[in-house]
């Protein structure tokens, strides 16, 4: 056997791809995050019919679903891709994968890529139930499409930046589960803590910070100022102000394609050479 | 035929302040064909970190692995394209069954969908192999191990390198595992690191020392037997024999050991030519039944070179 008879690259991303799709698929993160997205628009479905009684429009109701998934991005993202690479160092799988004729290259984006596959499932779940709450309350005519199909092409770009990012921290660690439990750690109650920060209390624009980029998602489909302050009177001549920012969409997606490539990047090199030591 | 080399092969572990001691220290051996090399040490001589290097899971500080002449390092795909490799304790993906971790890692070396089921077929009668549709997460610790052997010899690369492969298997599954190398090594280049002197003994054609990073001895199982020919040989004899009789053995032999009514073991100067006057005399004595060396000569030649080399606690 010799080169010649070795796959090319792409052969063997679709194989590294596929084998790794297969594997998500089975493990139980992946069912358990698609009963969790499914309590979660399924409830957030029910609650819309209050918001249909109350008059808003289609546009604001599916807003509403659209919001809400930066925060479950991110949580479907560091479950999916938080041991992506730690899984090689830290348990046997690495000594299994490593010694074969592979470009480390071509298995890192075979992994992304089936990662990337298995957010997006979760994703389109997460757009399909409230979508199909919205045409039953709100009939065809009254879901702004465009608005819609932009939303979820954001939704696709926080995918791969938030899986970029949960590579990133999954190399720099050995063990799985610590790798898993750092990357939501700081990917949620982190990027949660700097935007309320720096955004909210100090009045500066969270421009570096993910959570911030995905607020994007909603946008296509109702408009929001990019920077709103507003102060509160709490007695005594005192008040408190706080700052409500947005990002402009063309914002919004440099951040996120930013993310996706500076983090895919380094981790692909962190890859490259780290050694298996254990 | 594969060709494996390394040369001044120098690995330390960690940076700056806190590198320590070399693991391995410009280690240089080549070996081209079929064969099989026994590469024997105690624990943390350096073994399993060379066999790393030689499979790119390490990077090394200095020097050069290649297979084929692709360095490792610079060119891993190349390099392992007619390499199969079990370093460590490799685990497939727990999920994947039996069949899917061998079927992998057939796709990713170029196994046509129609000739894998055939190829693991074959596999599975050799090595014994669990149900092919069992999940690997599932298995024993022998069984799991006797898939990623069957992982690394799909597609018959022509370079096998292994780490202790028998570790963790019981003797039926040892024997299995010595008589599949013993046939391989006809065709096939087997580098494989082993604590098991009565393993390497029967499997290996030629052997490396290495201690504390560093290559003591590099020589054919043959000429190493010779040269650390044991210095006491265990002679049983047909029937029980009173220790009386056996002074007609006079100046050969240094101390006897009783080891039962018929069996004694006798130390001497170690020298092929009174190794076989105390042949002739036993045989003179009472009808011998079996005369061997008291123990294996690779384990001599392992305790001698340890000892050399100031390690006075070499791995069992």
């Amino acid at each position: 056997m010799d080169l010649a008879q070795l796959p090319s690259d792409f052969a063997q991303w679709r194989t590294a791809f596929a084998r790794q799709w297969r594997f998500y698929l089975r493990t139980s993160r992946f069912l358990g995050l698609l009963l969790f997205v499914l309590i979660v628009v399924v409830a957030f479905t029910a609650v819309s019919i209050y918001q249909h009684d109350s008059g808003a429009s289609g546009a604001d109701y599916m807003y509403g679903a659209a919001g809400e998934l930066g925060t479950f991005g991110i949580i479907i993202g560091a479950f999916i891709g938080g041991d992506a690479i730690a899984m090689d160092f830290g348990s046997g799988t690495g000594y299994f994968m490593l010694v074969l004729p592979v470009k480390r290259l071509v298995l890192l984006l075979g992994r992304f890529a089936a990662a990337f596959v298995t957010s997006l499932i979760l994703i389109v779940v997460f757009f399909c139930v409230p979508l199909l709450g919205g045409i039953y309350f709100w009939g065809v005519a009254g879901i702004p499409w465009l608005g819609f199909g932009e939303s979820v092409l954001l939704a696709a770009l926080y995918a791969l930046a938030v899986l970029s990012t949960a590579f990133f921290f999954s190399a720099l660690f050995r063990t799985p589960a610590v790798s898993m439990v750092a990357t939501i750690l700081i990917l949620f109650l982190g990027f949660v803590i700097v935007d309320a920060v720096v955004g909210t209390s100090l009045g500066y624009e969270p421009w570096f910070s993910l959570l911030y980029a995905g607020s994007v998602i909603g946008l296509p489909l109702v408009a929001q100022p990019h920077h709103t302050v507003m102060t509160t009177h709490i007695g005594a001549g005192r008040t408190i102000t706080t700052h409500t920012w947005f990002p402009y969409i063309w914002e919004g997606v440099v951040i996120l394609v930013a993310y996706f490539v500076i983090f895919l990047v380094i981790s692909a090199v962190i890859y490259q050479y780290k050694e298996t030591k254990g | 035929m594969v060709r494996i080399e390394v040369e001044a092969l120098t690995k330390r572990y960690g940076y700056g302040r806190a590198r320590g001691l070399p693991a391995l220290d410009g280690v240089s051996f080549s070996y081209e064909g079929s064969g099989a090399i026994g590469y024997l040490g105690p624990n943390g001589a350096g073994k399993t970190t060379t066999l790393k290097l030689l499979t790119g899971l390490l990077r090394p500080t200095a020097g050069v692995a290649r297979i084929d002449g692709v360095d490792v390092r610079v060119h891993p795909k190349r390099a392992m394209a007619d390499v199969g490799a079990v370093i460590e304790t490799p685990e497939p993906y727990p999920s994947q069954t039996v069949a899917e971790s061998i079927e992998m890692v057939s796709e990713f070396r170029g196994g046509k969908t129609r000739n894998i089921a055939r190829e693991i077929g074959d596999l599975h009668e050799k090595l014994d192999l669990p149900p092919l549709d069992q999940r690997t997460g599932r298995l024993s610790k022998g069984q799991r191990q006797r898939v990623v052997i069957a992982a690394a010899l799909i597609r018959n690369p022509g370079a096998i390198i292994l780490d202790e492969p028998t570790n963790g298997l019981d003797p039926k599954e040892r024997i299995l595992i010595r008589n599949l190398l013993s046939e391989l090594k006809k065709d096939h280049l087997i580098l494989m690191s082993s604590h098991l002197m009565q393993e390497v003994t029967e499997i290996c054609d030629q052997v490396i020392f290495i201690n504390q990073g560093k290559l003591l001895l590099r020589d054919t199982v043959e000429n190493v037997a010779t040269r650390f020919q044991s210095r006491a040989v265990d002679v049983e004899f047909a029937e029980p024999l009173p220790l009386e009789r056996l002074a007609k053995l006079g100046s050969l032999i240094r101390t006897v050991t009783p080891l039962s009514d018929r069996r004694y073991r006798f130390a001497f100067d170690g020298s092929v030519s009174t190794r076989a006057e105390i042949l002739t005399n036993c045989v003179g004595i009472a009808p011998v039944v079996t005369y061997e060396s008291a123990s294996l000569a690779l384990e001599d030649a392992y305790l001698s070179l340890m000892q050399a080399n100031g390690n006075n606690h070499p791995a069992s």
